[in-house]
């Protein structure tokens, strides 16, 4: 029951955490790893400016932004997780309701594509 | 072909998805007793909690067969839209990838919600992550299947 609890826990720390350090890692670009699909190849970190440049190739980042949500979110949830039981309850109206405000953060990161 | 089976497999999985989401979606905001009277009441009529285990697997699969795809869409998709200065297109396209990627992190807790016995969450909290999920689907279904049909495979 008590491992139940915290992975209970854990599940509403994972999801709350990965949306706020998901939409942080689009708005700062924060990826883990970059993919050049036409190259196959696979580079550490946001790979932009001159290199890419060069390279003239679509680079594409959203595999790495969702590897380091993924990442920061495992640790947030592991701490959830170790946290008393009294604050499952705050944390069960933070699992639906961060994502929803990360989903409308997302749409607005999104914005420059429809000014174009 | 492969790309194009690819992407037959990953609607045939999204519709599937977004049947059982829409079921659930409705159960959990007014449940129904009994499967009798209007369409409507047949349609929330359904043993929610069962479906979550094939919600969760459905998600799980859709979203390694769209990252898969993804990586066609980037290099054949992507730059025919930007040529076409479809800019609303692309920009809606990047907002399906975000708010998949945002469901999938809240697969863990939407189940743990939804199995049996009750762990003590409440039922706002499991309409809420249902709803939010079922949105996602729904959005990620409509987009994809726009942009298939702007500049799908092979056309």
């Amino acid at each position: 029951m008590t491992s139940s609890q915290a992975f209970r826990r854990f599940a509403f720390g994972f999801g709350a955490g990965f949306a706020v350090l998901y939409v942080l890692a689009r708005a700062q670009h924060l990826a883990l790893f970059t993919v050049f699909p036409t190259l196959g190849i696979v580079l550490p970190g946001p790979q932009r400016g001159q290199e890419t440049a060069l390279f003239h190739l679509p680079a594409m980042h959203w595999y790495g932004w969702m590897a380091t949500a993924a990442l920061g979110a495992l640790v947030l949830g592991l701490v959830a997780a170790a946290l008393p039981e009294r604050w499952a309850r705050p944390m069960l109206l933070g699992s639906w309701l961060v994502p929803i405000f990360a989903m409308v953060a997302c749409v607005y990161l999104t914005m420059p594509w429809f000014r174009l | 072909m492969t790309a194009t089976a690819l992407a037959i497999v990953h609607g045939l999985v999204a519709v599937a998805l977004l049947g059982a989401i829409s079921h659930q979606a409705l159960a959990a905001w007014a449940p129904a007793v009994g499967r009798h009277g209007s369409f409507l009441r047949r349609f929330r009529a359904v043993p929610a909690d069962a479906f979550a285990n094939a919600i969760v697997a459905f998600y799980v699969i859709s979203t390694v067969l769209g990252g898969i795809l993804y990586l066609y869409y980037r290099i054949d998709v992507s730059p025919l839209l930007e040529n076409e200065s479809r800019w609303e297109a692309i920009g809606l396209f990047d907002i399906k990838e975000h708010f998949t990627a945002i469901g999938l992190a809240l697969l863990p807790a939407y189940w743990v919600c939804w199995r049996r016995p009750r762990g003590g969450e409440s039922p706002l909290t499991r309409a809420m992550l249902t709803s939010t999920l079922a949105f996602i689907v729904w959005w990620s279904f409509l987009i994809g299947h726009v942009t298939n049909n702007i500049r799908g495979f092979g056309t």
